[in-house]
């Protein structure tokens, strides 16, 4: 349902109006193989470059940019820093991450779309924060705005926002102990399947972000109810896919260099 | 004069620190500093469909400007004075990401004259009663959505041309309302296109420092310029719209 609420600042639409009932896809059992042809362990594929906006060379361009792409999931990342902050006497920089969804990112647009993006906003900040060497810079801060062109799965769209953001941060330069890669499996069926898309619909699904090189995890979010044991395998499992993926973001910084 | 060495190493700072004259050293010599003449434009591209969850998108690039425009189709009540007519509804969002010269949060000024202008302009290529599903019930609501990816100049161009090919691109599906329950259904498998009343085709004119009147401006120039104009034209060859801004004064 789009929002209610009538916004000056933009042209509005009807005040109400909801999405029509498509008639609904059944999807088989995960025994009969996933729908896009993929094993239960095979992520989407990832396209990964770094620079594409900072390399345009305007004046006002940021300092590090990257587009990250899996399968339909597309994401834009910017990164501005370091840059003065307004607490001109901290010890440390100041990181926010600036979380966006655009307008037809997702199949449906809802009003509580907005304090999603601030919640997850602040999480992206905790999750990545712990990466950068903030002690490094000063009064200063460092600013990650991201956007979602397109969206494929809650989860996995956010295990891709912080691929994203990491390649930026390194693209613009900012020290950090190690790139953070993440990503999300589903449980169907009793079984973990890496990467669901929306039509997937994993009825629980845990998200792992990871620093490979110093074995560190940084973020763990779960949705859906499961025991302890399905969940700590979960874990486990998605562990081991994030190095995967974290050669994937290396190889594209790699290119950006060359 | 500094040794050719030296000079070779101060381009990139002249252009820094001294943009008026990096610009004045090309445009005096009846050039631009990409090598374009006056009146060219940069090599567009303009692909469509490229968003899966929208029901109608284009992706456009304008040398290296990026705009994104997606339109979701949803569906509500008509208003009471045109009981036959659906709704579409045109923003432009501009954002820290593509420069850092936007804030994050509610659109800027520059997004909202943007935004009302497109609004305004895409008035006389869709046809709303095309959007009726039922008479007085229902109605497609389109959202159309321009998001700039990186600008380097003359994202207006780039974000009309965007919304024109998302509409030319848009499927809507085929739907019915169930007059007991009042719910609307759609079918993906049946979809229809609009047969658009005309095409647009703009083009954009920066007067650059006062003087050099140059077609679609990247970011550099457009630093420089006093004003700038708009002309739309559309399928049939005729004037559209348009729209001058700023407050130097462009001869004939």
């Amino acid at each position: 349902m789009s929002g209610a609420v009538n916004d000056r600042r933009r042209i509005n639409g009807p005040a109400r109006s909801v999405e029509p009932i498509y008639t609904p896809t059944v999807l088989d059992s995960v025994a009969k193989g996933r729908s896009d042809g993929r094993g239960l362990d095979h992520m989407r594929p990832i396209y990964a470059k770094a620079g594409p906006i900072s390399d345009a060379q305007t004046t006002a361009s940021a300092s590090g940019s990257a587009f990250y792409e899996q399968g339909s999931i597309r994401i834009s990342c910017a990164v501005y820093g370091p840059r003065s902050a307004r607490k001109p006497n901290a010890r440390r920089a100041h990181f926010v991450c600036d979380f966006q969804y655009a307008p037809f990112a997702c199949s449906k647009r809802s009003p509580t779309q907005s304090t999603d993006e601030h919640e997850t906003s602040l999480w992206l900040s905790n999750t990545v924060g712990p990466a950068i060497r903030l002690e490094m810079y000063p009064k200063s801060s460092i600013d990650a705005y991201v956007t979602v062109i397109e969206s494929d799965g809650k989860m996995p769209t956010l295990a891709a926002t912080i691929n994203c953001i990491s390649l930026a941060l390194a693209d613009a330069g900012i020290e950090m102990y190690d790139t953070v890669a993440a990503c999300s499996m589903g449980l169907r069926d009793s079984q973990w399947i890496v990467d669901c898309t929306h039509q997937e619909n994993a009825e629980c699904s845990v998200l792992v972000a990871y620093m490979p090189s110093v074995d560190e995890v940084t973020g763990v979010l779960q949705t859906g109810k499961t025991t302890l044991e399905v969940h700590e395998q979960g874990v486990q499992l998605c562990t081991n896919v994030c190095v995967r993926v974290y050669a994937v973001i290396c190889r594209a910084l790699q290119a950006s260099v060359e | 004069m500094a040794s050719t060495e030296q000079l070779t190493f101060a381009i990139e700072t002249f252009k820094r620190i001294h943009p008026v004259e990096f610009q004045r050293r090309f445009l005096s010599q009846d050039t631009r500093h990409d090598g374009r003449a006056f009146l060219q434009f940069r090599a567009t591209h303009v692909v469509k469909g490229t968003i899966g969850t929208a029901q109608g998108s284009a992706t456009v690039r304008i040398g290296n400007t990026t705009v994104v425009c997606g339109i979701k189709a949803e569906v509500s009540e008509p208003d009471v004075n045109t009981p036959d007519q659906g709704y579409l509804a045109t923003n432009v969002d501009l954002s820290p990401i593509c420069s850092a010269n936007y804030r994050p949060g509610a659109p800027g000024d520059e997004a909202q004259v943007d935004s009302e202008h497109i609004f305004r302009l895409f008035g006389e290529v869709v046809d709303l009663k095309q959007l009726c599903i039922e008479n007085d019930q229902a109605v497609w609501s389109l959202s159309a959505d321009i998001v700039c990816l990186k600008s380097d100049g003359n994202v207006l161009d780039a974000a009309i041309i965007a919304l024109m090919a998302a509409v030319e691109d848009l499927k809507l599906p085929q739907a019915s309302l169930d007059p007991a329950t009042g719910v609307v259904s759609a079918d993906k498998a049946i979809e229809t296109q609009l047969t658009l009343r005309k095409r647009l085709f703009p083009a954009t004119f920066s007067l650059v420092d006062d003087a050099y009147l140059v077609a679609d401006a990247d970011d550099a120039e457009e630093r420089l310029t006093t004003a700038t104009l708009l002309v739309v034209l559309d399928d049939q060859g005729h004037l559209a719209n348009v729209w001058k801004r700023g407050a130097g004064t462009i001869d004939r």
